[in-house]
């Protein structure tokens, strides 16, 4: 069974010491235990620089083709990047946007993000944002307004809301809106979780995600192929979902090189 | 491949479910391939187990009972409050008969560097026992600190978690008897790291199940990109050098 991690990251980050930031160690291991491709936001566009960020993961795109995607990340406040991104979105290899209300602190469903999600419905590019209950940026709630008031875009919600105790409000607000999603990476999220998020959501509603390289994608793919989930309930988890929601964006190159990324 | 689940709950818990029982608990170590397991019963942490004996008679049923039950593939690692004033349990480190002790600081709200403890601890590891502690509930602070108090006290560092890698390495520098539990430490290619670092000797496999997941380290330790002996040595070697074997 090949696999897609929907979620993942690339680089080196501010809070904590990462052993393997870098897109060869993540593509060796991936190969190892069957993930197929993998979607990356850079830690320097998450962190502070969406611009240069963005580009090194076009880069790492480039470098490793149909191995490595790209969520390339909006700023809610940089609504001028909105131009470049427009210009980015439809590159090889690039799978949508990315938003991380937590550390932009700026609500997801907030003035800032509108352009960018009008741009992703624009490109029907998916958008794989950060879902954190109770947070004030990011709760499901406020990803469920989006998806609500953006019907058109596919909407991914990062760890399915991150804690425990809001697992199963995630799973309900996704079973109510159709193009809102679930994503399975988290250290707090285990496979007995899972198989409740599966139940709750419905199998077409949860995408497998490792948030490698803050997370070893072992740990989180380990996590699925243990789960106590139908056949069918893993395929769906571990790649048929991806696949249908990014659609042509998973597949080979459609046009060769990086020198029309955009934004240099 | 042995392997040794060293972090184990059994029993029903507040914040969700569990295995409840012995026969269920088995029953995830086969799913996982996981062979053996050091258990703490769940009343042990989220009761006070000063209180056993009469939640035992309660439910009818004993740890001695649990462990007959699971024929030699869980180890008892039971809780200690060494308090004054007859609070704490047992009444004293004479009544350990364990390998591996563990305690709850904050959550039993003892002082882990208090009077009664430091003497607690003294006289476990003249006993040979090791103790386990939680760095998800105390943190690694304390434990640094017991460690330079007790030098020889051989300490296992449960959930210590992944953002804590610079100061988990620091740490097992300078005190040669820490060991690590992996369960948590889930950054990406993190084992690897630590076992260059610090030694494949100081990790020992553990899970924290059901608190913490128990399937994505388990498919980790099969796929971890070390030497095979390694490998064997995180899978059950540490835990036989900290409990002893038998135990487990």
């Amino acid at each position: 069974m090949s696999a897609i991690d929907i979620h993942g990251h690339l680089g080196t980050w501010s809070d904590f010491f990462v052993p393997e930031p870098s897109a060869a160690w993540l593509v060796a291991t991936n190969r190892r235990i069957g993930i197929t491709a993998v979607g990356v936001s850079h830690l320097v566009a998450v962190g502070h620089d969406t611009a240069v960020g963005n580009r090194m993961a076009l880069a790492a795109a480039a470098a490793y083709p149909e191995k490595i995607g790209v969520w390339l990340v909006a700023n809610p406040h940089r609504g001028s990047e909105v131009e470049t991104l427009d210009r980015q979105l439809d590159l090889p290899g690039v799978w949508g946007l990315k938003l991380h209300p937590d550390v932009h602190e700026h609500p997801v469903d907030g003035p800032g993000y509108e352009p960018f999600l009008r741009l992703a419905a624009e490109h029907r590019a998916p958008v794989l944002t950060h879902g954190q209950t109770r947070s004030p940026w990011s709760d499901p709630e406020a990803v469920a307004s989006v998806a609500g008031s953006h019907p058109g875009v596919d909407l991914l919600m990062g760890h399915a809301g991150l804690w425990p105790d809001g697992f199963r409000r995630a799973a309900t607000l996704a079973r109510a809106h159709d193009r809102l999603y679930l994503e399975t990476c988290g250290s707090r999220l285990t496979d007995a979780w899972l198989e409740r998020l599966v139940s709750w959501a419905g199998p077409e509603k949860v995408l497998f995600g490792s948030d490698a390289c803050f997370l070893d994608p072992r740990v989180g793919l380990g996590k699925v192929l243990h789960a106590r989930l139908g056949q069918e309930e893993k395929e769906l988890v571990l790649g048929g979902n991806a696949r249908r929601i990014l659609g042509g964006r998973l597949s080979a190159p459609r046009h060769a090189g990086h020198d029309d990324e955009g934004g240099r | 491949m042995r392997v040794v689940d060293a972090h184990r709950l059994l029993g029903p818990r507040p914040t969700g479910p569990g295995p409840d029982t012995v026969v269920e608990l088995l029953d995830d170590l086969d799913r996982l391939e996981i062979t053996e397991a050091a258990v703490t019963p769940s009343w042990m942490i989220h009761g006070d187990p000063r209180a056993g004996a009469e939640y035992e008679t309660a439910r009818g049923l004993t740890v001695d009972d649990e462990l007959r039950a699971a024929a030699g593939r869980l180890t008892l690692v039971p809780v200690v409050v060494p308090a004054s004033a007859g609070t704490g349990w047992p009444a004293s480190p004479d009544e350990v008969r364990a390998g591996l002790v563990r305690a709850c600081p904050v959550r039993h709200r003892f002082d882990l560097l208090g009077p009664t403890a430091t003497a607690w601890w003294h006289a476990l590891d003249e006993r040979g026992v090791a103790l386990a502690v939680d760095a998800s509930e105390c943190g690694l602070r304390p434990v640094a600190a017991l460690a330079a108090a007790v030098p020889g006290l051989r300490v296992l560092i449960l959930s210590p978690g992944y953002r804590e890698l610079r100061r988990l390495a620091e740490l097992l520098e300078h005190a040669p008897r820490l060991h690590l539990e992996t369960g948590t430490i889930i950054a990406a290619g993190a084992l690897e790291w630590l076992a260059r670092t610090v030694g494949a000797h100081r990790l020992v496999f553990g899970t924290g199940a059901p608190v913490w997941d128990a399937a994505g380290p388990r498919f980790q330790l099969d796929h971890l990109d070390l030497p095979r002996a390694d490998v064997a040595r995180i899978a059950h070697g540490s835990w036989v050098d900290l409990a002893g074997e038998g135990t487990a």
